[in-house]
């Protein structure tokens, strides 16, 4: 090959592999080459595998006529020959010259594309009065053939590429989803099986204060699993969306004050102290609302018994923000990243209350309003959870 | 002397329920709640038996067990999760002697405690030569040391029974039921994975080449043998 034949191939090779865009490759190509292969359009029909009908899938119009639009009927027939002899076509205008001028002396040249070794559709030159296509010109319009079946394949693995890794970065979450509740759920059970079998071995004798240990760790975990259950289906109805969310104005004020004297009633010992400011109703669905309370409310109960429970309520810019603030034990700042994360509990000494589903569900409640939910909290010092949530719905 | 276990589990109410069982059995009980723990209990005083939990989120069991088994043999139990077929190979082919299923039942757990520990009693050698040889592979029975190329090998209880199954029935085929059967138990009879995973490790130890065994070789089909020595 003569240096100068290699250098432009290499020129035109560069500047195909600069265009991100299949197309935009195409186009640099067949502008590179136009000074040997001339054509007035040019245009690319696929084969839909499954309808297996041909679609244009690139049409350009470079040359006379460009006026006449880049639409791709002309080329339709041949592309169906191509495609169903599998071979080159080349179809000299009708003799007799009917059509609108030059449109009618139409000299088309087909070419069949492959991908992935399968004649998947066809690419279509036409020179609209000629001339006629030389050998030359064959050989050149085959190597266009050739880099836009290289061009298409390669735009399609790149599409299938980011679905795979979609679909595998989805399975690896409901891998992990799955391996984790039958973690959670066999811990209860593990329980259950293991203390009542200890009480009906007949080798030995618990002595009456073990049995009634025994028994009641039984009972708790009882009580884990039910919640547990409960809260992962209500997880899952909320990760799948499919819970429903009924919106309508809603005082939030009002319905802190339901939730707190409701939670008093069954803790009468628990001191809250209300400090609102007004504010407008909010969009939202009361029912899944007073849900986030309740829960933020219980876990005050079960870490900051002993201490005086804030709620406030402020009007910040466009949003409402409630805080529940405690001056309980604390939650160390090493845990705090992980607090709202599906079955997180932070690790400590107290056999576990908790389904590590509440925060978790309550970040899905305020996210499907639209809001946030964040907490700042000092060991030893107390927490305090924040909660905000537009006053306008953006639908 | 009473046999002392180590519980290595997260969840206190684990510990409990394994701890209040092993003692009505006269078992010393010491407990560790993660991996740092478990080995500096371990490396303070003798211990006869490790249940070690890999379904913890936090310790890595399955890390603890492999380091246990640089530097000791000592029985080691498993507690995995029942269909997590994965988790039961991986602590076999990292040295667990043996694994029990969460959720178990007080007395599946006593029993594979006894099991265990009685597999990890060197078996008594009756009227035997004391010394058995095999190409460069050397037995002492009356030891129970095993050398090859005169370089001394480390073998779990496990693996020193499992090999003594083919120095005593040299040049027969043994096959996979027959050795579950004598080394495990009857109850293990089926249980191919933990033949598969012991001979695998045995070769790694006894082999020049693992993929090409000369000790112990396996009968597709049949079982496996320790080939008779050439006279």
């Amino acid at each position: 090959m003569d240096a100068a034949t290699l250098s432009f191939l290499h020129g035109v090779f560069q500047e195909m592999q600069q265009k991100q865009d299949w197309k935009a490759a195409l186009d640099a190509l067949f502008a590179s080459l136009r000074g040997s292969f001339v054509f007035d359009n040019a245009a690319i029909y696929l084969e839909d595998p499954l309808t297996q009908k041909i679609e244009v899938a690139y049409a350009r119009a470079v040359g006379r006529e460009k006026t006449a639009g880049a639409d791709a009927a002309w080329g339709e027939s041949v592309a169906n020959d191509v495609i169903e002899k599998k071979q080159m076509i080349m179809q000299a205008p009708k003799q007799d010259g009917v059509g609108k001028g030059r449109l009618g002396l139409a000299h088309l040249l087909g070419l069949p594309l492959y991908l992935g070794f399968q004649l998947r559709g066809a690419l279509v030159f036409v020179r609209f009065g000629g001339p006629e296509y030389s050998e030359e010109h064959i050989q050149i319009a085959s190597l266009h053939a050739f880099w836009a079946s290289a061009l298409i394949e390669r735009n399609e693995l790149q599409k299938a590429r980011a679905e795979l890794n979609s679909v595998q970065s989805q399975m690896r979450l409901q891998d992990d989803f799955v391996s984790t509740i039958s973690h959670e759920l066999r811990t209860p059970l593990g329980f259950i099986k293991g203390y009542s079998t200890s009480l009906l071995r007949q080798d030995t004798v618990w002595d009456a204060a073990t049995q009634r240990e025994f028994l009641t760790i039984i009972d708790e975990e009882s009580d884990r699993l039910a919640k547990l259950i409960e809260d992962m289906l209500e997880s899952a109805r909320l990760h799948s969306k499919t819970l429903q969310f009924k919106f309508s104005p809603v005082r939030v004020d009002a319905l802190a004050r339901d939730v707190a004297t409701r939670i008093h009633t069954h803790f009468p010992d628990l001191k809250i102290v209300f400090d609102f400011q007004p504010t407008p109703p909010i969009q939202g669905d009361g029912t899944r609302l007073s849900q986030v309370f309740e829960n933020l409310l219980g876990n005050a109960i079960k870490y900051a018994s002993n201490s005086e429970l804030v709620i406030a309520l402020r009007a910040v810019a466009d949003k409402v923000r409630v805080t529940v603030a405690d001056h309980g034990e604390g939650i160390s700042a090493e845990y705090l990243p992980f607090l709202f994360e599906r079955f997180y509990r932070v690790p400590g000494e107290r056999p576990v209350a908790g389904t590590g589903l509440g925060l978790y569900i309550c970040k899905q409640i305020i996210m499907a309003h639209h809001g946030n939910i964040w907490v700042e909290s000092a060991l030893g010092k107390g927490s305090t959870f924040f909660i905000e949530l537009p006053i306008e719905q953006k639908i | 002397m009473a046999k002392r276990i180590l519980i290595v589990d997260d969840e206190p109410r684990y510990l409990r329920l394994l701890e209040a069982n092993l003692r009505t059995e006269g078992y010393e009980v010491v407990v560790a709640q993660d991996g740092v723990q478990a080995l500096d209990v371990f490396s303070a005083q003798p211990i006869d038996l490790i249940l070690l939990d890999v379904m913890m989120p936090r310790l890595d069991g399955f890390g603890v067990c492999q380091r246990l088994r640089e530097f000791s043999n000592v029985p080691i139990v498993i507690l995995t999760a029942r269909g997590e077929e994965q988790d039961r190979v991986r602590g076999l082919d990292l040295g667990a002697d043996d694994y029990l299923v969460k959720p178990f039942s007080a007395t599946e757990l006593l029993a594979r405690v006894r099991t265990v520990l009685r597999r990890a009693q060197p078996p008594a050698e009756v009227g035997q030569a004391r010394f058995f040889t095999h190409d460069n592979l050397k037995i002492d029975f009356a030891r129970a040391e095993v050398w090859v190329s005169d370089e001394p090998v480390s073998l779990s209880a496990t693996e020193y029974r499992l090999l003594l199954q083919f120095a005593h029935h040299i040049g027969k085929i043994l096959s996979s039921e027959e050795l579950l059967t004598s080394v495990w138990g009857v109850e293990y009879k089926t249980d191919k994975e933990i033949l598969w995973v012991s001979i695998a490790r045995l070769r790694q130890k006894l082999e020049e080449d693992a993929h090409s065994p000369r000790h112990i070789v396996t009968r597709s089909g049949l079982g496996y043998l320790m080939p008779p020595n050439e006279t």
